[in-house]
């Protein structure tokens, strides 16, 4: 597991109190305020929560009630590569639902969970606005359009490939 | 009396003044344009590498050249799209499609610097000429009738000068010359109706709106888009965002509002950033702020992002949203417009009907009527998607054809495959056989048909497709979405759901169909909001127009479609099977393929998981692999117990 | 003050009632019963979410959810016709293919506002052509002083709503979504729910016994 994201996790909990006073304590600033926390650690864990309950004057059982309301937010930490499974209508009319299978197999996960090592995490998405391209998996913001079942394996390879270039360039530059 | 726009006619021409000045310098300059459309599905099919390619091959070449993003054209068939304007080479502006990097490269070389366009990559030229077709040669093309998403594809969203050049905010500064019930008056008779899905007539909406007596008032502009086949407010949004904003200045106005919200989804992460980049603009040119071009009308914006919610498209659920709530739809009335977000008095309208509005203004409610229908006027935007050649956006003037619209504009069902049937209308529509292909496409004739004009997703379904599978993936949709708040919608989409699980495989009852019908008609009746209202619609138009597929699910265990797949198998043709072919075995994700004793091939059921790429892998001169339903009827063929190794290459 | 009054017709009786009333509200007040289980008396304005009140008011072809709709002067109600009483019992069957049927080994029982239903409207607890869905777990017990049933819980909200009004804030909220939907007191360990100990203005509001005291 990576340290330095826990670090940053735990600095920003920290500082969160702070961060919120440029924010109206309304209630209407509720969903602004859960978006700037998951867009900084990119889930929404149990302490924040509970500041932001504080800080908006309202119980953490309501906060957490919005919260699950709305498919965005997520409770758990996403991988550092989250696979995103297109099955907007397009999509599962060419068999989105069969690379969601594939992908899941591949990485032993079902569908909105991350691996042990945190590195990969499957989500399934509503329709992400390119249907000419169906079926579609998104890997962070990079999209893949035409995908097919033999096409997964490809995906895994290039993250290795690129992994194992980021590597060699590390060490490169050590040295 | 009308107010004096005098000061607001002023600031606005050297506005004016300045965007064209600076529009005739780009367009004047001696020097070859690149148009690149530069949207999210643009950049999905590869646009950013392909302007990378133009640029790096322009500098290794030291060619002169503007590259120039733009939105999108809405043909997301042909992307990446570009328009290269090369008036040196003698030829005129031309139309590519699907512009990789290779062919980015090549057409640097070839085009730019040596002056061929390679006809064989032409799509089409822009303009009248004597030497190449031009694009309006196309159905695709001439068919259409763009009002809202005329500029979308012309000009870079990121600039406010090249929509005011284009003519983007004269509609306001006429309105600022208005009365707001002269405003409402041309909306009304515009005979304008609500994008968003139910028609609702805009005009009256507004009229409603503004009779309300309030201190404060608000617009909202609904960009919710959650109908998981439908992309078009997204598509003008990352476009054409201004004339929207545009749109809702005047229908602040016309109001008596002074502050109004843009409600997008933050799924759609360009189209927020597109937005903010035009209020920045729009604010600096004195478009947005107190005293909106000098006139006393104060006018603020601000963008929400709507946090992934398909009932938040329900107005009542957007505003307890808006509020921090959860966004569970409230009964109405009070409607909206007269108590809406804190309680004060809001229009909520959509993107789309906020788009027509500056026309509307700037050339006359008779125009606007004169296009479309009696009841329906002006033009509806469709994403069409599924089977079928021609994918995309198309706007068109109401009361055409389903027919027209699918078989001409967007070039009917590839690999030669009969019809089966459109759904139409997302999640909240419905599926129509070929028998209503000549319904015109308006708000009532859709309606009557069972389906909707809805968020305008359609899908197209040839023969090889499930219409039951696509209602319970719709329901499958739908009962996820459900907010949770009523009985009827909670529980009774998951009934639905578990029915239409059941038929799909192959445990469907012989009462499984009264069933559906009686569940959906009281979901219909007993549910709370929009959402649930319709959510049976699916369900309900399948069964009416396709009873058969229905039958041959529950009583033959048969998918007439073989999508399904429980009721249908993947089997090897031993008699077309080549000896040593292994294209199969390669693309098999569960190596479900194995070698027979005649080295052939075999396909393992346990293992198999029918996602078909064998059929895909296989060559069309051997085309072995063979689909059937139910899948009692595939051969068996025995795997043998020590699998031979495959065939060294 | 004397309110305005207006004079309705239901099942064929007339009534003078309030002018400010809903109808279910004015029903109950004259006797007549009309099923519900989210309606708080009084209490503005109503949920409409257990779509169990329905009637049919003259010129409207619908039922209608009778605590959505205002009273008016000559309004003509029928509270039993057909339509009415279709869509009551397939409401009722719906809460009940999602309820834990163990009246038995239920505090409630014989109190139970869905046996209550279930009788006026001749329905069976035990439906018979809906599939049973039970959420898990079957006892929810993270709350210091409280433990709530999922599979006994019709989610009419009566209990979110006392709770605002004794105690300011609510220390309760639907969470999750649609089908998923359950009461939570996420973060109720916390200091905030100390007022939990006195306070059982949830538990005696709860119409069928889905939260408790420990």
């Amino acid at each position: 597991m990576n340290k330095d994201l826990l670090n940053q996790e735990a600095f920003f909990l920290d500082e969160l109190p702070q961060r919120l006073e440029n924010y109206q304590s309304a209630r209407s600033q509720l969903i602004p305020i859960l978006q700037m926390v998951q867009k900084a650690i990119a889930y929404l864990p149990a302490k924040a929560l509970g500041i932001v309950a504080d800080y908006l004057e309202v119980s953490a059982a309501e906060v957490y009630g919005v919260a699950t309301f709305y498919n965005q937010f997520r409770f758990n930490p996403p991988g550092k590569y989250p696979f995103k499974i297109c099955l907007g209508t397009a999509c599962h009319v060419k068999g989105g639902e069969i690379i969601l299978e594939n992908v899941e197999r591949k990485l032993n996960i079902k569908d909105g969970e991350t691996t042990v090592d945190r590195e990969f995490s499957i989500e399934r998405v509503a329709c992400v606005g390119c249907c000419a391209l169906a079926p579609v998996a998104m890997i962070g913001e990079t999209i893949h359009g035409n995908m097919a079942p033999s096409k997964v394996e490809g995906l895994f390879t290039r993250i290795q490939i690129e992994k194992e270039m980021a590597e060699r360039e590390k060490q490169k530059n050590e040295s | 009396m009308s107010p004096d726009n005098t000061q607001a006619r002023q600031q606005y021409d050297a506005l004016c003044q300045a965007a064209e000045a600076k529009r005739a310098a780009f367009e004047q300059a001696p020097v070859p344009k690149i148009h690149i459309g530069m949207a999210t599905c643009g950049i999905a099919s590869g646009a950013l590498d392909t302007r990378a390619a133009f640029e790096e091959t322009l500098k290794e070449r030291g060619i002169a050249a503007e590259i120039h993003s733009v939105g999108c054209h809405g043909h997301c068939y042909a992307e990446p799209v570009v328009i290269i304007d090369h008036p040196a080479s003698g030829f005129p502006p031309v139309f590519y499609h699907e512009v990789t990097p290779g062919k980015a490269r090549m057409l640097t070389k070839l085009f730019l610097e040596e002056g061929d366009p390679r006809f064989e990559h032409v799509f089409g030229a822009t303009v009248e000429n004597e030497m190449i077709p031009t694009v309006m040669e196309f159905s695709r093309f001439n068919q259409e009738k763009r009002i809202v998403m005329e500029k979308c594809g012309q000009i870079d969203p990121e600039s406010i000068d090249e929509y005011i050049a284009a003519g983007g905010y004269a509609a306001l500064v006429q309105t600022l010359g208005l009365a707001p019930d002269q405003i409402v008056a041309t909306i009304k008779s515009s005979g304008l109706r609500g994008r968003g899905g139910a028609g609702f007539p805009t005009g009256a909406k507004w009229e409603m709106a503004a009779a309300v007596e309030a201190d404060a008032k608000i617009v909202i502009c609904n960009a919710d888009e959650g109908d998981p086949g439908a992309y078009m407010d997204r598509t003008i949004l990352e476009s054409n965002p201004h004339q929207v904003l545009e749109g809702l200045a005047i229908c602040a106005y016309a109001v008596g509002a002074g502050r109004a919200i843009v409600y997008v989804r933050s799924e759609y992460p360009l189209a927020v950033r597109t937005l903010r980049t035009a209020l920045a603009q729009a604010r600096e040119h004195g478009l947005l702020g107190a005293g909106v071009l000098g006139s006393p009308f104060d006018f603020e914006i601000d963008i929400f992002e709507g946090s992934g919610a398909f009932v938040c498209g329900e107005e009542t659920g957007l505003v307890q949203s808006l509020e921090g709530q959860r966004g569970m739809p409230v009964h109405r009335p009070p409607y909206p417009v007269e108590q809406g977000l804190f309680g004060q008095p809001t229009v909520i309208n959509n993107v789309k009907t906020l788009a027509s509005i500056p026309p509307i203004v700037e050339k006359g409610a008779d125009w606007f009527r004169s296009i479309g229908t009696e009841n329906s006027p002006g033009t509806a935007i469709f994403s069409v998607v599924g089977d079928v050649v021609h994918a995309g956006l198309v706007e068109i003037p109401m009361g055409v054809t389903l027919r027209t619209l699918i078989f001409d504009i967007c070039g009917g069902i590839p690999n030669q495959k009969a019809f089966k049937a459109v759904q139409i209308g997302g999640p909240s529509g419905g599926c129509l056989p070929e028998a209503l292909l000549d319904t015109p496409i308006d708000f009532d004739s859709l309606t009557t048909a069972g389906a909707m004009m809805g968020s305008g997703g359609i899908v197209v379904m040839d023969a090889d497709s499930c219409v039951v599978d696509v209602a319970r993936y719709f329901l499958d949709f739908t009962q996820k979405e459900s907010c949770g708040k009523c009985t009827f919608c909670r529980i009774g989409t998951r009934h639905l759901l578990d029915i239409l699980e059941r038929v799909t495989t192959g445990e469907g009852r012989e009462a499984d169909v009264g069933q559906l019908e009686r569940l959906s008609a009281d979901i219909k009746a007993g549910s709370l909001c929009g959402l649930g209202k319709t959510a049976a619609n699916p369900v309900l138009t399948s069964l009416q127009y396709f009873p058969e597929d229905y039958q041959a699910h529950i009583e033959e265990k048969r998918c007439p479609g073989m999508m399904c797949r429980s009721l249908m198998t993947y089997y090897i043709d031993l008699d077309t099977c080549a000896r040593g072919c292994d294209a199969c075995v390669g693309v098999c994700p569960t190596e479900a393929i194995f070698t027979t004793s005649t080295r052939k091939k075999g396909v393992d059921q346990q293992l198999c998981v029918k996602c078909g790429e064998c059929m895909v892998a296989c060559p069309p001169e051997y085309d072995a692999v063979r689909k059937v339903s139910p899948p009692g009827l595939a051969p068996t063929i025995e795997r043998p117990d020590t699998p031979r190794k495959p065939e060294k290459p | 003050m004397n309110a305005m009054k207006v004079t309705i017709t239901v099942d064929e009786k007339p009534f003078e009632v309030d002018a400010h009333l809903n109808l279910l509200q004015a029903c109950l007040d004259n006797g007549i019963y009309i099923p519900n289980l989210c309606y708080l008396e009084h209490r503005s304005p109503p949920q409409a979410s257990c779509r169990l009140c329905f009637v049919e008011v003259g010129g409207v072809d619908q039922p209608v959810a009778a605590c959505t709709v205002n009273v008016a002067d000559q309004m003509v109600v029928r509270t039993d016709t057909p339509a009415v009483r279709r869509l009551q019992k397939s409401g009722l069957r719906l809460l009940l293919s999602v309820h834990h049927v163990d009246c038995k080994n239920c505090p409630a029982n014989k109190k139970c506002a869905l046996q209550d239903l279930a009788r006026f409207l001749k329905v069976g607890l035990k439906p018979k052509h809906l599939e049973q869905h039970l959420k898990e777990p079957e006892i929810v017990d993270t709350h210091p002083f409280l433990t709530y049933y999922p599979n006994r819980c019709v989610l009419c909200g009566k209990c979110l709503q006392v709770c605002r009004s004794a105690n300011g804030r609510a220390m309760l909220a639907f969470a999750q979504r649609g089908f998923d939907t359950v009461i939570s007191f996420y973060g109720g360990a916390g200091s905030a729910a100390t007022a939990c100990d006195t306070c059982a203005a949830c538990i005696d509001i709860c119409p069928v016994a889905a939260l408790l005291p420990k």
